[in-house]
């Protein structure tokens, strides 16, 4: 087995609100092994953007990390470091390639004084040198570095934008970047150069990484894991294949069917209705039974927890041998 | 006029009132300032006949507080409380009426402006404009050397003529912006005329606004007529703040004196603790007529 | 910088209709102090011809010409720098009395405003990033009281307490006049100690304003999602208040810029009150004693600061936010 770059372990992240704390990410466990890439997929909402911001100890103010541990090989538990030393580790270490990155520029400065002040937070000895590199991958993500550099953020287009954010977390050369759903805002054309650029950096750099996003196509092209995240949880996780082939969670098993397939019976093309529940305060029972078709009893009762089905796949449901064809009648 | 038929609109909430202003003890602090100023306003002259309170006593003069005059007593040995409650009066009239002016000009013109728009917008926002750029003060200061006279009334208009500038333009942008919503559109097609839409329908929207200006009104046309009888431009006019500060000021020679603190101060504090009691109660108003705000609770 | 050249057009326009205004507002209403001194002079016993002629040199009009010609005289005097003399002050220039007032208006007041802006931006910043908690509170509401207060009472507590009752400072004038004027070290400590208590009653009756609109705009960039990414990418407590800073203080600028033009109107208490020879007092004084040539000057000087500052505001607004720039 290779070797475990980060572990998040029994997360909990809460939101104040005026009806109470809202679990945004409830006990989540995850691993990610060096140089893979673990796919985060799950409706909007679910928590996706909430764990990859606290694996950074940086969720946006109301949330507030409740528990947890974020282990990274080599450092420790990030949660125990001093705050100097957490904004050190932060975009050295481990990256972010943000879903709003649209708007992640100081809009009144250029993006060279921008990269020159990361090079004085991070005690980049030569900025220039750092400057140069932004220029280089610039030109890797077939933007003119040096038209880029002297934009402010306001002449760039959206798409633009979106290169520099993923050339910005490239600029220090973390070990972990966490991709929150990069392609979304670009054109089809602009989502495959992006991809390409990923794989590739990925390949070259041994680079690990979190990949979040809706586009299920996109995950079963990039990602070595998956892990399916239901109302702060996570329901299902296992190596990409196995879980495109046979998902064993009601939740994983609907997402897939929603998504257009060439092959497949087209009987099991069901999508999902309803919405997620929002999580206020302690909850009782599995949170998906609402909207499942092989909710019991025992549903209600007690909340399924992540039990193993095979060697790296894992599942949170009570009713994983249910089969599509008896329940659905 | 027809009554306008049931057009579907936003309703300003009335109900939970109490609730909202005893939320939070600034506000019932607030409500209870206003309350005691319109007493003093209503009842001075019954509390203190000026006959008798007002009467020079020069055995007395700046006496600091006791029982008799809990404020102390001005350069004639006249009590301090006395003239403070006895300006009351004089101050909130000229207030009040100067704010209804200001609010009902500003309203009227911005409505106009809003909604007939095209030649008669641009010739109101340009006057407007030009209100709004001349400094109200100096003006103010302007118009009342020249007209020279001490009638109160006189004071409102010129108050009221020299304000209404900046409530007339927001007024006509909300005009606009209020003009392009859903029920306004809806009366519109129940066949509304431009008259009716603008005072049936689009007023009762910005009542709240109103309301609020008409507060925050209130006070400035308070400090802008304490100020003018401060700098002694418009004729002598007794029973009022302004006229103490004045005196304070100057003949009374109270600021000789370190004796003469409850003089000096008392009609100062007496438009702090007005203008306190309008803000705390504004507070409550935004509240009242903006349902967001109502869950947060966390403005004051 | 076409759009420049129209808006400069636009204020020299208004500047224009505040002066005619000015003029037919003190030439057409009741009590026309013009025909009130006229009419004097004739029941004094004076001729018509006398009584002209004395009016002449009293007001620089001559009272039996049609208003309009007076008018365009003005308008003509006025273009070449000629805005008349004093009647209190006998014949001395208008321009001149503003010229001499004029450097300690300015000196007082942009001190005010500049100590208050960045008071109100500090607390403002302060109440953004603790917002909801006690601080917040507290300041917002004490904030709230003092915005709008009018600078004649703060500055009246500050006259009564520090200059009577614990005399600390200097009452009256703005600089000993025992000190010969010059950029001296005795002279210029002289100003800074009378300005004290002026620039402080300024400061407290401005800063609650400018500390609720940087709460305003500093909440709205807290909100901002480039906030979170400079978190993310690990820039220094420092770096971060730095770009909230300026990002809060942009929508600020426009206000700052327009209320040095109104300050000036605000400057007749203070230095009435505090005796200071500065264009309020000027205003104030011609104004007691119908001073027409130099209240109708200074009125018009006040009027145009504000029309100017909005000019100012407009033109510079652009040159600072990259976004209006092009
Ligand atoms: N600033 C906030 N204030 C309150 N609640 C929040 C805030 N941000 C997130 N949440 C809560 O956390 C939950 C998870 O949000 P998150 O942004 O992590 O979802 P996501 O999975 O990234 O969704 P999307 O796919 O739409 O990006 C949301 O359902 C929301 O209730
Ligand atoms: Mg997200």
């Amino acid at each position: 087995m290779s070797e475990v770059a980060v572990a998040v372990d029994d997360l909990v992240v809460e939101f104040s609100s005026d009806e109470g704390p809202v679990r945004a990410v409830d006990r989540v466990n995850l691993q990610l092994e060096r140089g893979k890439i673990l796919g985060l997929i799950g409706e909007s909402g679910c928590g996706k953007t909430t764990v990859a911001h606290a694996m950074l100890n940086a969720v946006a103010e109301p949330g507030r990390i409740v528990r947890g541990r974020i282990h990274y090989a080599g450092h420790g538990d990030l949660l125990g470091m001093s705050e100097e030393a957490q904004r050190l580790f932060r975009w050295q270490h481990v990256s972010v390639v943000f879903q709003a990155s649209q708007n992640t520029l100081n809009p009144l400065q250029r993006i060279e004084a921008q990269i020159r002040e990361l090079a004085r937070a991070h005690r980049i000895s030569n900025p220039n040198a750092l400057v140069g590199r932004a220029r280089e991958i610039c030109d890797r993500l077939r933007l003119d570095g040096r038209r880029m550099l002297d934009a402010y953020p306001h002449q760039l287009s959206g798409g633009m934008r979106q290169r520099v954010g993923i050339m910005l977390a490239l600029l220090l050369q973390p070990e972990i970047i966490l991709f929150d759903e990069p392609t979304t805002a670009l054109d089809s054309l602009s989502q495959e150069s992006v991809l390409r650029i990923i794989e590739e950096i990925h390949a070259k750099e041994g680079i690990s990484g979190v990949f979040i996003t809706h586009d299920l196509g996109i995950v079963a092209e990039v990602a070595d894991v998956v892990a399916v995240m239901y109302a702060g949880r996570i329901v299902e996780t296992a190596p990409t294949g196995t879980l495109f082939n046979a998902p064993r969670h009601p939740y994983s098993r609907a997402l897939l069917n929603a998504l257009p397939r060439l092959t497949g019976d087209p009987r099991a093309a069901k999508g999902l209705t309803g919405a997620p529940p929002k999580v206020v305060g302690e909850v009782a029972g599995c949170l998906f039974r609402e909207r499942c078709r092989f909710q019991t009893a025992q549903c209600k009762m007690a909340e399924p927890v992540l039990t193993s089905v095979d060697a790296d796949h894992r599942v949170a449901c009570f009713k994983i041998n249910e089969e599509d064809g008896r329940a659905s009648v | 006029m027809t009554s306008v038929p049931a057009v579907e609109r936003p309703r300003v909430v009335h109900h939970g009132l109490g609730r909202i202003f005893f939320s939070k003890p600034i506000r019932v602090l607030g409500l209870s300032i206003i309350l005691l100023y319109i007493l003093m306003a209503l009842l001075g002259p019954v509390i203190f006949p000026p006959q008798i309170a007002l009467v020079a006593n020069p055995a007395k003069v700046f006496q600091g507080p006791t029982w008799a005059d809990p404020l102390g007593t001005d350069f004639q040995g006249v009590s301090v409380l006395a003239e403070v409650v006895l300006g009351a009066r004089g101050v909130l009239m000229v207030g009040i009426a100067a704010a209804f002016f200001i609010v009902v000009l500003g309203v009227l013109v911005g409505l106009v402006a809003g909604f007939v728009g095209g030649l008669v917008d641009t010739v109101l926002m340009r006057v407007t404009d030009l209100f709004i750029a001349v400094p109200q003060f100096p003006l103010l200061l302007l118009v009342a050397s020249i007209l020279n006279t001490s009638s109160p009334w006189m004071l409102v208009l010129m108050l009221s003529l020299t304000s209404w500038g900046a409530l007339a333009r927001s007024v006509r942008s909300q005009v606009l912006s209020l003009r392009e919503r859903d029920f306004v559109e809806a009366a519109r097609g129940l066949g509304l005329g431009t008259r009716n839409i603008a005072f049936k329908v689009i007023l009762p929207n910005m009542l709240s606004y109103v309301a609020m200006n008409f507060m925050i009104s209130i006070t400035g046309a308070i400090y802008a007529e304490v100020g003018l009888l401060f700098l002694g431009v418009t004729p002598f006019n007794p029973d009022n703040w302004g006229v103490m500060l004045r005196q304070a000021a100057g003949t009374s020679g109270a600021l000789y004196t370190t004796k003469s603190m409850f003089y000096v101060l008392a009609p100062l504090l007496a438009i702090l603790l007005l203008q306190s009691g309008i803000i705390f109660v504004l507070g409550a108003l935004d509240e009242v007529f903006n349902p967001r705000l109502r869950k947060g609770g966390a403005r004051a | 910088m076409m759009r420049t050249i129209r808006r400069f057009g636009v204020a020299v326009v208004m500047i224009w209709m505040v002066t005619t205004l000015t003029f037919f507002l003190i030439r057409l209403m009741p009590g026309n102090p013009i025909a009130t001194a006229y009419q004097t002079l004739l029941q004094q016993g004076m001729t018509a011809q006398q009584a002209a002629v004395q009016i002449h040199i009293l007001y620089d009009v001559y009272p039996n010409q049609p208003v309009l010609t007076q008018y365009f005289v003005y308008l003509w005097n006025l273009v070449h720098g000629n805005l008349g003399t004093s009647i209190v002050y006998t014949g001395r220039p208008v321009l001149g009395l503003i010229l001499a007032a004029a450097p300690w208006t300015l000196l007082l007041v942009s001190m005010g405003l500049l100590i208050s802006f960045v008071i109100g931006l500090l607390l403002g910043v302060i109440v953004a990033i603790h917002r909801d908690t006690w601080i917040d509170n507290l300041t917002s509401q004490v904030a709230s009281v003092f915005h709008g207060v009018p600078n004649y009472i703060t500055g009246f507590i500050f006259l009564y307490f520090f200059t009577v009752m614990w005399p600390w400072f200097p009452f009256g004038n703005i600089y000993n006049p025992s000190i010969a004027v010059g950029l001296t070290f005795p002279f210029v400590a002289s100003v800074a100690y009378h300005a004290v208590l002026p620039v402080a009653a300024y400061v407290f009756g401005a800063f609650g304003g400018w500390t609720l609109s940087t709460k305003s705009a500093a909440m709205a960039v807290l909100g901002d999602d480039f906030m979170m990414a400079d978190k993310i990418r690990g820039l220094t407590s420092a770096q971060r208040l730095d770009h909230l800073v300026n990002n809060s203080i942009l929508p600020l600028f426009t206000g700052f810029v327009l209320s040095l033009g109104f300050m000036f109107g605000g400057s007749v208490f203070i230095e009435s009150m505090f005796s200071i020879p500065g264009l309020g007092y000027l205003v104030q004084s011609a104004t007691t004693q119908r001073d027409y040539p130099v209240m109708q000057a200074t009125f018009m000087l006040l009027s145009a600061a504000v029309i100017l500052a909005n000019f100012a505001a407009d033109t510079l607004y652009s040159r600072i936010d990259p976004r209006i720039r092009n």
